[in-house]
C-alpha cells in the first residue's frame, strides 16, 4: 500500500497532528518544506520513493493551508515516469496542487497526450481525470480528438469512455469550438444508446452542458432521453451494482430530467405523452420509508421530477398532483425533505398561478419561520414573500415583523426590506400600511433604508385623509425615550407637516409637539436635525393663534444652530430665525408641501426588475406582474381588482369599418412625436424655474429644498412657489395627473401629449418576422403581441399593460379588418388598474393574399388627455405561410408547369439591403418560407419553396432569387404560384422585406410604402418590363 | 457542477481539500473557515443544506454530512440534486468504509493519498464519474494492485494500527 508504507510521510503528519498550536505547526512545516527544498535541488541522488513521499508531503502541507511554490516541476516529473505507482502520484498531486494557469502545465500536454493515445487503459484514466481536472484551453486545442476517439469507441472498457465524457466536457467548457464539427448531435445520439449505466452518467453530465447552450441543436437527444427514463423506471435492464437503495440509479434518472429541462419545451404529442407517464408514475410511487439513504434517493428522484413537470407546464392534473405532494413536504418533520418541498413551492408559484391552493399551507410555512434551522427559516421567508397577496398581506407581514426581532443579523436587512415591500405592495388599508412600516422602522431601524421611510411620506403626502392618522402616530412614537434616528427622520417630517391637524387632540397642542421635537433635536445628527428644525418652524406657523412662549422657544432653538458647524443646519436656523419674525408672510413660504407626483416606488423597482417586454412573458415574469398589479395605488385608493379578465367575445370585423390603407394609422402615429415640442413649454415658466433645483429620487430633492431656496426677501413667493420648490417630474405629463394645481395648465395643453416610446413602424417591423414582442408603448401604457399561427388560422394575444400607478380610463381598443382577413376579438376592458395587464386574444382567419393588415385602434385617457393611435397588426401574408418540403424533381416539375405571368412573376429588385446569403436565408425563413438548399446550382441563388394558406385552401408558392455577387444592392426576384393574386402579393410582400433597412427605418420605410403604393398603382406595368 | 469535496473533522482541521473550480490557497482557507463556521453552528437535527451565496457566490449550496468527528461536505450549483449529492457522499462514506473496514478519521489523515484516488473515482472535473460502491471499489483496487508492483520492500509496508491508538 502505498501511503501506509511511507514512513517518513506518516511520521510527518504525525508530527504536525501533535502540534499544540499553529505556530508550532508552521515551525514544523516550515522545517518540512525547506528539507523537501534541498532534497530536490540535488535531485540527483533521490530515489523514486524519496520523490513520491516528498511530493505527497507537499500536497498535505498545501491541504494544510501553506502556499508551496516550488516542486511543481518535480510533481509534473513524476507524470513522466514509466512506472504508475510514480505516474500515480505525478497525476492527482498535480491536479490538486496546479491549475489551468499555470504555464508550464503545457510542458506535460505531450506526455499526457501519449497516456491517452497509448494502450495502457489505466495510463489513460490517469491521464483523462488530470486534463478533465485542471486542462486549460491549450490541452483543448490539442486534445481534443483524441479524447473524443475514446468516447466514441466500442473498444474501450467503459471506465475510460465515462472519463473521456467528462474530459470532454471540461475541453468543451474551456474551448466550445471543440464540439462545433459537423455531427455532434449525432454522435451524442448515438451515445445515448449506451447500455452501462456509469458511462450514461457521464455522457448525460456532457449533455447537460452542450444543451444548456445549444438545445435546439440535440432535440435528436429527446426521444432517447426518454427511453432512457421508462428503462430506468421500470427498472429494465439494471445491473445490481447501480441499483442504490433498490433504486435505479437515482442520479441517472436525475439528470436525464435535469436535460430535459434544458430544453424549451418538450411539443411532439407522443414524446410527451411518454415522458408525461414516467412522471406520472415517479409522482405516485413515491412513498416515505424508514431507511433514511433510500427516502433520500428516491425523493430526489422526486423532487426532479416536479421540477421536470413544473417545466413542461403540464396537464392540470399532474400539476395539482405536485402540488399535493409539495403540500405534504412542507408539513414534513423530516428536515430535508421540508427544505426541498419549500423550495419548489416556491418556484412552482413562479410557473403556475396556484396561490390559492398554496395559502392552505400557509399555517404549516409560518411554523417553519420558526424552525431551529437557518436553512428552512430562510426558504420560508422566500415562500412567504413569493405567496403574499392583499389577502394575506396583513398576516405575513405581522409575522415578519415578529420574527424580526428575533432573526439571525445576517438576514435581517433582507427581511426588513420583505416586509417593506409587501406592505407597500399588498397594504389592504393605508393605514395599515403606515402602521406596518412606523413598527419596522420602530424594530429594525439600523435596518430599513431611506427609500422605506422616504415613501411613507409620499403616501402619507399625497392621501389627505391619511395625513392626521400619521401625524398622531408618529407623536406617539416620537414621545417615546429611545427612539431610533430613522424614526426620528419619519415622525419630525410627519409631525411638521401635520400635527396641526391634531391641534385640538389631548398632548397634541402646538407647545407640546414643540417640545417633543425639541427633545430629540440635540442627540441627532445634522441631516435629522436639519428636518428637526423645520417641522420646528412648521409647527410654529401653524400654531393659531400665535403664541408667544412657543415663539420665543422656537427662537431660542434656532437661535443654538445658528452658528452649527454644519452650513446647511446654519443656513436652516437662520432663515427660519428671519423668517419668523416676518410672523404671518411666513405662512404662504410654509405651506403645507404639496402632493408628490405619482413615480414608481423605488422600493417596488427594487422589488422587480421590470424590463418592458410584456409578451414574451415567462411564466414567472407574468407572475410578476400579477403581483404587480395588486400593488398599492397611491394617488387613487381604488381596491385591487381581481377580475381583469372579464372578456366577451365579439364579432369586431363586420361592424367595424377598415381604413383604406393601413399606412394612415402609421402616419398618424408618427406624427405624434412631433408634439413633443410643444409640451415642453406646457408647464410654463413654473417648470424651468423648478428645473434649476436638482432633483435625485424621491425625497432626496424634498429635503434639500425644505430651506426655502429664495431669500426670504423676494416679494413673488406666493401659493405657486410652493409648487417650484418641487422637482419637476421627469415626465410632464405625469405632473398633469397628480399635481392639481398645475392642472389649469394642463387644459391648455395640445391633447397629443403621450408620445411613443420607439418608432411605431420600428415594432410593427419586427413583429412582422417574429411571433412575439412590443407592438406600441409610451409612458403609461405598453401593448405587447404574442401570436402564434396555424394555416390560415391565427391567434394574436394583445397584452395590454398600464405602467403607471393610477388606473388608464377610456380605455377603447378595437380590431379593424380588411376584406382579406377576418378577426374576432375579446372586448378590451375600459378600465385597466394601475400597473395591471390585460390580455385580449384576437382570433385572426385568413380568406386571401393582400398587403393589407388588420388595425388596432387604440384610445385611452390620461386624465383628461385622449390619447388615441392607430396600429397595424402583424397580419400580414406571411403569417399564412408554411414553408413547404418540396423535393428537386417536384420542385422543377412545379416551376415549370407555373409557366409565365400572371402565375409566375419576375422583378429585378433594386436598392436592396445588402446581406450575406445565409443572412437572407435566414430571412426567408423567418418569413415562413422554407430555403431548399444546393437545389439551384449557382451558388450566389435561393430557391425556396412555400405554402399559403387561406381559407380552406392551400397554395403552393415558389420563389427563386438571383443575385449578383458584385453588386449585392440589386436582385432579381422570382415568384410562382397557381393564384396570380397570391404570387403578386408574396412578392411584394419579399420585396418590402428585402428592400427594407431596419436602421434607418422611417425614410426607408416611407421608400418601401412609396415602392408599394407605386406597384398598388401599375401593377401591371411594373411588370411588363421584366419578364 | 460540484464546486468542492472536503473533508474536515469537527475541530474544523481540513482532511481532504478538493477544490474543482481554481481556488487560491488563501481563499481555499477562508473558506475552510467560513464552512466550519457555519457547520459547527448547527445542530443535529437540522436539514443538510445551506446556502453559500456568501462564500461561493449566487446559487450555490453546501451539503454536507456528519459522521462522528468528520463532517463531508461538497458544495454545489443549481445544477445539481441536493438529495442526489446527499447520495453521493454516502457512496463516498460506504466506498471508504469499505476501503479500510470502519473508517475513521485517522484512516484518512494517514491515508489522504488514497482518499484522492477513490474521490478521483467518484468526482471529476466537478461531474459525477461513478455512483457505483461496487465499481468503485474495482476501479481503486486495479490501482492499488498496479502500485504495489516493484514495492514489494516489506521494510516500506506497516499497518496504520500503530498510529491509531496515538493523539487524536
Amino acid at each position: 500500500m502505498a501511503l501506509s508504507g511511507m514512513r517518513g510521510l506518516s511520521v510527518f503528519i504525525s508530527d504536525v497532528r501533535n502540534c499544540q498550536n499553529k505556530e508550532q505547526e508552521r515551525v514544523r512545516v516550515d522545517k518540512e518544506l525547506a528539507n523537501i527544498r534541498t532534497r530536490f535541488k540535488n535531485e540527483r541522488g533521490l530515489s523514486v520513493y524519496e520523490k513520491k513521499k516528498y511530493v505527497w508531503k507537499i500536497l498535505y502541507i498545501y491541504m494544510l493551508g501553506y502556499d508551496v511554490d516550488f516542486g511543481h516541476m518535480e510533481t509534473m516529473a513524476l507524470i513522466s515516469a514509466p512506472k504508475y505507482a510514480e505516474k500515480q502520484v505525478g497525476y492527482i498531486v498535480t491536479s490538486c496542487l496546479l491549475n489551468e494557469n499555470h504555464n508550464f502545465l503545457q510542458l506535460v500536454i505531450n506526455t499526457v497526450r501519449n497516456d491517452i493515445v497509448g494502450r495502457n487503459e489505466t495510463f489513460r484514466c490517469l491521464a483523462l481525470t488530470m486534463v478533465g481536472n485542471i486542462g486549460g484551453r491549450e490541452f483543448s486545442e490539442s486534445l481534443a480528438p483524441d479524447v473524443q476517439k475514446l468516447l466514441m469507441s466500442s473498444s474501450c472498457r467503459p471506465i475510460v469512455r465515462k472519463k473521456a465524457a467528462l474530459c470532454m466536457l471540461r475541453l468543451y467548457r474551456k474551448n466550445p469550438d471543440v464540439v462545433n464539427t459537423d455531427g455532434w448531435p449525432e454522435c451524442m445520439a448515438h451515445l445515448l444508446n449506451e447500455r452501462d449505466l456509469g458511462v450514461l452518467i457521464a455522457v448525460m453530465s456532457l449533455l447537460v452542458a452542450l444543451v444548456a447552450n445549444t438545445p435546439e441543436a440535440y432535440w435528436n437527444c429527446v426521444p432517447k432521453c426518454v427511453q432512457i427514463l421508462e428503462r430506468l423506471t421500470r427498472g429494465q435492464d439494471v445491473p445490481q451494482d447501480y441499483t442504490y437503495y433498490g433504486i435505479p440509479s437515482p442520479w441517472l434518472q436525475v439528470k436525464t430530467m435535469r436535460v430535459l429541462q434544458y430544453f424549451p419545451s418538450i411539443e411532439d404529442p407522443s414524446i410527451r405523452k411518454s415522458l408525461l407517464n414516467v412522471l406520472q408514475t415517479i409522482l405516485l410511487r413515491t412513498d416515505v420509508v424508514k431507511n433514511i439513504n433510500k427516502n433520500n434517493a428516491s425523493h430526489a428522484v422526486l423532487f426532479e421530477a416536479l421540477s421536470l413537470v413544473m417545466h413542461l407546464d403540464a396537464e392540470k392534473d399532474l400539476m395539482s398532483q405536485c402540488i399535493v405532494l409539495l403540500g405534504k413536504f412542507v408539513c414534513v418533520r423530516e428536515p430535508n425533505i421540508r427544505y426541498l418541498g419549500l423550495e419548489n413551492m416556491t418556484r412552482m408559484l413562479l410557473v403556475a398561478d396556484v396561490v390559492d391552493t398554496i395559502r392552505k399551507y400557509q399555517a404549516q410555512i409560518i411554523a417553519s419561520l420558526k424552525d431551529p434551522d437557518n436553512s428552512i427559516r430562510r426558504r420560508s421567508l422566500d415562500l412567504l414573500y413569493a405567496m403574499c397577496d392583499v389577502s394575506n398581506a396583513k398576516n405575513i407581514v405581522e409575522e415578519l415583523l415578529q420574527y424580526l426581532t428575533t432573526a439571525d443579523f445576517g438576514i435581517r436587512e433582507e427581511l426588513a426590506l420583505k416586509a417593506a415591500i409587501l406592505s407597500e405592495k399588498f397594504a389592504p388599508d393605508l393605514s395599515w400600511y403606515v402602521d406596518a412600516v412606523l413598527r419596522l422602522i420602530d424594530k429594525a431601524g439600523d435596518f430599513v433604508s431611506d427609500d422605506i421611510w422616504y415613501r411613507v411620506v409620499q403616501v402619507v403626502t399625497n392621501n389627505d385623509d391619511l395625513q392626521a392618522y400619521a401625524a398622531e402616530k408618529a407623536r406617539n412614537y416620537l414621545d417615546k425615550p429611545a427612539v431610533h434616528e430613522t424614526m426620528v427622520k419619519v415622525s419630525g417630517y410627519l409631525l411638521g407637516e401635520y400635527s396641526h391637524l391634531l391641534a385640538r387632540r389631548p398632548g397634541c397642542s402646538s407647545k407640546e409637539i414643540f417640545h417633543i421635537i425639541k427633545e430629540k433635536i440635540s442627540a441627532v445628527t445634522t441631516v435629522t436635525k436639519a428636518i428637526l428644525l423645520s417641522a420646528c418652524v412648521k409647527v410654529l406657523m401653524h400654531c393659531q393663534p400665535p403664541n408667544q412662549e412657543l415663539f420665543e422657544q422656537a427662537t431660542a432653538t434656532f437661535r443654538r444652530y445658528e452658528n452649527s458647524v454644519d452650513a446647511e443646519v446654519q443656513q436652516r436656523a437662520v432663515e427660519f430665525l428671519a423668517l419668523s419674525r416676518n410672523g404671518l408672510a411666513m405662512v404662504d413660504i410654509m405651506a403645507e408641501m404639496p402632493k408628490f407626483p405619482e413615480r414608481q416606488s423605488a422600493l417596488l423597482k427594487k422589488a422587480v426588475d421590470t424590463d418592458g417586454d410584456a409578451p414574451e412573458v415567462s411564466a414567472t415574469k407574468l407572475r410578476l406582474q400579477q403581483q404587480n398589479s395588486m400593488a398599492l395605488v397611491v394617488a387613487d385608493r381604488r381596491p385591487p381588482n381581481g377580475d381583469l379578465h372579464l372578456l366577451s367575445v365579439t364579432e369586431a370585423g363586420a361592424s367595424n369599418q377598415y381604413p383604406k390603407h393601413a399606412a394612415v394609422a402609421e402616419s398618424q402615429a408618427s406624427e405624434v412625436p412631433h408634439s413633443s415640442q410643444s409640451q415642453v413649454h406646457s408647464n410654463g415658466a413654473t417648470q424651468q424655474h423648478a428645473s434649476g433645483t436638482p432633483h435625485g429620487d424621491l425625497l432626496g430633492d424634498l429635503i434639500g429644498t425644505l430651506a426655502i431656496d429664495a431669500p426670504p426677501a423676494e416679494p413673488t413667493t406666493g401659493p405657486s412657489d410652493s409648487q417650484a420648490l418641487e422637482a419637476p417630474p421627469k415626465s410632464p405629463a405625469i405632473s398633469a395627473a397628480s399635481a392639481d394645481s398645475l392642472a389649469l395648465v394642463v387644459l391648455d395643453a395640445a391633447p397629443t401629449q403621450v408620445q411613443p416610446l420607439k418608432s411605431v413602424s420600428e415594432w410593427f417591423r419586427e413583429l412582422s418576422v417574429k411571433d412575439s414582442g412590443v407592438l406600441y408603448e409610451d409612458p403609461y401604457v405598453q401593448i405587447g403581441l404574442k401570436a402564434e399561427w396555424r394555416n390560415a388560422q391565427g391567434r394574436m394575444v394583445l397584452f395590454f399593460g398600464n405602467k403607471f400607478t393610477a388606473p388608464l380610463r377610456n380605455v377603447r381598443g378595437s380590431v379593424l379588418s380588411p376584406p382579406h382577413i377576418r378577426t374576432r376579438s375579446a372586448v378590451v376592458p375600459e378600465t385597466i388598474p394601475p400597473r395591471a395587464q390585460v390580455q385580449v386574444p384576437v382570433d385572426v382567419a385568413c380568406i386571401g393574399a393582400s398587403r393589407e393588415t388588420a388595425v388596432l385602434d387604440f384610445s385611452y385617457n390620461v386624465e383628461y388627455t385622449p390619447v388615441k393611435v392607430q396600429l397595424k397588426l402583424p397580419t400580414l401574408l406571411n403569417k399564412f405561410l408554411q414553408i413547404a418540403p418540396v423535393s428537386a424533381n417536384e420542385f422543377v416539375a412545379w416551376w415549370r408547369a407555373l409557366g409565365g405571368p400572371p402565375s409566375k412573376i419576375q422583378e429585378v429588385v433594386r436598392g436592396v439591403r445588402p446581406m450575406p446569403l445565409t443572412d437572407m436565408a435566414d430571412l426567408f425563413i423567418r418569413l415562413h418560407v422554407g430555403v431548399l438548399p444546393g437545389l439551384d446550382p449557382n451558388v450566389n441563388n435561393i430557391v425556396a419553396a412555400t405554402t399559403f394558406y387561406s381559407g380552406t385552401a392551400a397554395t403552393l408558392c415558389l420563389v427563386r432569387v438571383e443575385t449578383d455577387p458584385l453588386d449585392r444592392t440589386q436582385m432579381r426576384l422570382t415568384v410562382a404560384s397557381e393564384v396570380p393574386n397570391t404570387t403578386y402579393e408574396l412578392k411584394e410582400l419579399m420585396k418590402e422585406q428585402l428592400v427594407d433597412i431596419p436602421s434607418l427605418a422611417q425614410p426607408s420605410r416611407t421608400s418601401a410604402s412609396s415602392l408599394a403604393a407605386m406597384g398598388l398603382t401599375a401593377p401591371a406595368a411594373a411588370l411588363a418590363g421584366l419578364i | 457542477m460540484i464546486l468542492a469535496a472536503l473533508i474536515m473533522n469537527t475541530q474544523g482541521k481540513p482532511r481532504i481539500t478538493k477544490f474543482y473550480d481554481h481556488v487560491s490557497v488563501e481563499r481555499q482557507q477562508e473558506i475552510l473557515r467560513v464552512v466550519y463556521s457555519v457547520l459547527s453552528s448547527r445542530s443535529g437535527n437540522l436539514c443538510s443544506f445551506v446556502e453559500a451565496d456568501d462564500i461561493f457566490g449566487p446559487d450555490t449550496k453546501l451539503v454536507y454530512k456528519h459522521f462522528a468527528t468528520l463532517y463531508f461536505v461538497f458544495v454545489i450549483d443549481s445544477a445539481e440534486s441536493e438529495l442526489g449529492i446527499l447520495d453521493l457522499i454516502q457512496v463516498f462514506v460506504e466506498t471508504l468504509d469499505r476501503c479500510f473496514k470502519n473508517v475513521c478519521e485517522l484512516d484518512i489523515v494517514y491515508n489522504f493519498g488514497k482518499v484522492h484516488t477513490i474521490l478521483d473515482e467518484i468526482v471529476m472535473g466537478g461531474q459525477v464519474v461513478e455512483t457505483s460502491s461496487a465499481e468503485v471499489m474495482k476501479a481503486v483496487q486495479d490501482i492499488w494492485k498496479l502500485e504495489r508492483v516493484g514495492e514489494l520492500n516489506p521494510a516500506n509496508i506497516r499497518g496504520i494500527g500503530h498510529y491509531k491508538n496515538s493523539r487524536s
